[in-house]
């Protein structure tokens, strides 16, 4: 029987590659693991063992882009057979690359049985079979489970399929999102990698990975995997948001909640997103979404995992108005009283780790958005203004945003303009 | 609404009855009908209360269904007995050509209030001229609607239903349910066309079935209980039109579907199932769609062939265990 040679998976993007040459030549024979062809990602590239010993059948040219999986030729058992595979296909009369052939052991290397004859290379020469066991790499999986792994964000690769010939069935879906742990929230997740307990480490405890803690897994994994991120920083001066504070809580009515700097920089940021529209947009299949509405999401973490309610169109809202929302999201998210609405359909969040004296970090884009802002602690420092050195309340502005969506000196620029509104609040007038 | 236990011979009669009270252009042609009231005993009674509205006809299908026609354009409403369904094809160009297009062709000038009636199905050992199931043909055919009811108590909504119908209507009843009984209400009570039922709720499977194939799943039900498998029963009643919102409710709800009829499965109203299935609710199905029908062959006179041919229970069991990988 003619073994197939097809395009091996070799990582877990791959879905195409390049096939580079042909080391031995079409009719010649190859022993078992003997190099025969090269293939070429844009990661790597890759020697192709035989599978088996035989006479090689070669039916794609090199040079040309071949998919994963994709049939690209036959190791025959014995000449006859390969004539017979000769008569049925394409067969690419390869002259194998002799300069970059490696030290291979070839049996007895005989030149090509017949005289190479010119045929025109056929596109898709692949016999239509039902089964073909290089064929491992297609998910064989039941429409309904595979809708189901996209809802519980499970990646079927790895699930064995109990159903008729490995097909992955709603059961198999169902029991993997039951057996929980890491399985369900990642399953790439490469257990061997996962240290075991040993005479040197036992475990104190086990969290269940589930309920909010399993909504910021996904999350935060696809932020990081599907986004392009990176981070810039700026600092600001923060005398103008700290007199701008003064002046409004001085004038604070009975009842009146006071004005923060949160609310401050919410302000700022909505003001800066109504100028930089595609800092308020999300990727969505072919294009990039840009929202009408300004719902600014702010981080706040009651001990019992990260939630980010939103003050929905902040661009709209005064100093005041946000103030007080905030302080109303902030006092029910401590009891957890917030309605699931509150926690949806942001378009940017803003996260400042300022009180835990924390002066810059870079946050983690709130997936699906493209941007978001982190503020650190507002701190005197030595800063030369004409020409001496005064001591002046600072803080840093960090932005991530995705690269893919917002250019670097469009995020810059972004970033520059919320540093003078901030600096300066007349600009928002 | 007080219920009595009637057959489905009976619960016909009854609404032929009520009906023929209520609509005194209502009535009925077909071959021997007075002096057994059919032979199946479906219109008892009506020939002594409405003798002068069921008519025995000559041995000539094409005039039954040709004279059904003609006194529907006229403002009549005929009930024409086809016997065995077998013999509808000495009708066919009277229904397909002549009742199914003349609505549309008049521009709507006409209406066509025509109810074909024609017992069919096999398992009576009546060989292969009297034993099909040829609902699959009119499904086929635009103008027509179809119904094929299984219980008594449709029965007895749905032929008044399909009497009430402005459009030719097209009335299968399996010939082997003529006898089973069941509840049937005593009122007057309309099942519209179009309306499937659930008829056993369910959970691991959607049985899509009609006519006589819905009490080859109930009792395949039975033995699938003994599997742990929990089949839910759509009786759909109606095939034209059908009810695809209960259909691709059930199947939102169990991820798996079989059609069950008795006719045989090369293109029967199951592969209309599987079409619509596959096409509206893809991402819903975990298996692909199984189809239990009669094999492709002329149904045999010898029992034991006829019996090997027609669906059976054991049929439906096998397909929900290929459908649940159990």
């Amino acid at each position: 029987m003619a073994q197939e040679i097809r395009i091996p998976k070799l990582g877990l993007t791959m879905t195409e590659a390049t096939l580079v040459n042909w080391l031995v030549g079409a009719g010649q024979p190859v022993a078992r693991e003997q190099i025969i062809c090269v293939i070429e990602t844009d990661k790597v590239s890759m020697e192709m063992p035989a599978p088996e010993a035989g006479v090689l059948c070669p039916i794609v040219e090199a040079g040309r882009r071949v998919e994963v999986g994709e049939l690209i030729g036959y190791v025959a058992a014995d000449q006859a057979e390969f004539e017979t595979l000769r008569a049925q296909h394409a067969v690419v009369e390869t002259q194998p690359a002799e300069a970059e052939a490696k030290p291979i052991s070839e049996p007895e290397r005989t030149p090509a049985a017949e005289k190479p004859r010119q045929r025109p290379p056929t596109p898709t020469p692949t016999p239509t079979q039902a089964k073909t066991p290089g064929d491992g790499q297609r998910i064989v999986a039941s429409p309904a489970a595979r809708k189901l792994g996209r809802e519980l964000g499970i990646e079927l690769k790895g699930i064995a399929g109990s159903g008729p010939d490995g097909r992955i069935v709603l059961a198999d879906v169902q029991k993997a999102a039951q057996d929980g742990g890491q399985a369900r929230v990642d399953a790439q997740y490469d257990f061997g990698l996962v240290a075991q307990e040993n005479e040197m480490l036992s475990v104190a405890e086990e969290i269940p990975i589930r309920g909010i803690r399993k909504i910021i897994f996904k999350n935060m994994k696809l932020s990081i995997s599907s986004q392009a991120q990176l981070t810039v920083h700026t600092e600001a001066s923060a005398e103008a948001m700290r007199a701008t504070r003064a002046l409004f809580n001085a004038r604070l009515q009975e009842g009146q909640p006071k004005v923060s700097y949160n609310a401050i920089i919410i302000k700022a940021v909505a003001h800066c997103l109504r100028a930089y529209p595609v800092l308020n947009a999300v990727v969505a299949g072919r294009h990039i979404r840009i929202w009408r509405q300004i719902h600014i999401g702010v981080a706040m973490d009651f001990g019992q995992g990260l939630i980010v309610p939103k003050v929905r169109n902040a661009d709209t809202k005064s100093l005041p108005t946000i103030s007080g929302e905030l302080d109303d999201l902030a006092a029910r998210g401590a009891k957890k009283k917030l309605l699931p609405d509150e926690l949806q359909a942001g378009t940017f969040t803003v996260t400042n780790l300022g009180s835990w004296d924390i002066d810059e970090f870079t946050p983690i884009c709130n997936f699906p958005e493209s941007a978001i802002l982190g503020v650190g602690r507002i701190v005197e420092k030595p800063w030369v203004r004409n020409g001496a050195v005064v001591a002046e309340p600072r803080v840093t502005l960090s932005l991530t945003f995705d690269h893919r969506v917002i250019d670097g000196a469009l995020a810059a620029e972004f970033l520059k303009n919320l540093k003078d509104r901030l600096e300066d609040p007349r600009l928002m007038l | 609404m007080s219920e009595r236990i009637l057959s489905s011979s009976a619960a016909l009669a009854e609404a032929l009855q009520e009906e023929m009270r209520r609509d005194e252009t209502i009535f009925i042609l077909g071959e021997d009908l007075v002096s057994h009231a059919g032979i199946f005993g479906q219109f008892k009674g009506i020939p002594e209360q409405f003798p002068e509205r069921i008519i025995d006809t000559p041995i000539s299908e094409t005039c039954i269904a040709g004279c059904g026609v003609g006194a529907a354009l006229t403002g009549m409403r005929p009930f024409v007995d086809f016997h065995f369904s077998d013999f509808i094809t000495c009708g066919m160009d009277e229904i397909c050509n002549q009742a199914a297009k003349v609505r549309y062709m008049s521009g709507g000038q006409v209406k066509l209030p025509l109810v074909v009636w024609c017992p069919d199905g096999g398992g009576l050992r009546a060989a292969a001229q009297h034993s099909q199931s040829l609902e699959a043909w009119f499904v086929h055919m635009p103008g027509l609607k179809v119904v094929m009811p299984s219980e008594p108590r449709d029965v007895k909504g749905l032929i008044k239903a399909a009497i009430r119908d402005d459009n030719p209507v097209m009335f299968f009843q399996h010939k082997k349910l003529f006898a089973k009984e069941g509840p049937v209400p005593e009122d007057d009570y309309i099942i519209a066309l179009g309306q499937a039922a659930v008829k056993r709720q369910g959970s691991d499977v959607s049985l899509l079935c009609y006519g006589s194939g819905y009490y080859l799943c109930l009792e395949a039900v039975e033995v699938l209980k003994q599997k742990q498998i929990d089949a839910e029963v759509v009786d759909l009643r109606t095939l034209k039109p059908l009810d695809m919102d209960t259909v691709a409710a059930s199947i939102r709800k169990t991820h798996r579907a079989v059609t069950v009829h008795e006719a045989c499965v090369t293109g029967g109203f199951g592969a209309e199932l599987a079409a619509r299935i596959q096409d509206e609710l893809f991402d819903e199905l975990d298996a692909p769609v199984k189809r239990v029908g009669a094999k492709n062959v002329p149904i045999p006179f010898s029992p034991t062939l006829e019996d090997f041919v027609l669906p059976s229970v054991d049929d439906v069991v096998e397909a929900v265990r290929s459908v649940t990988y159990r």
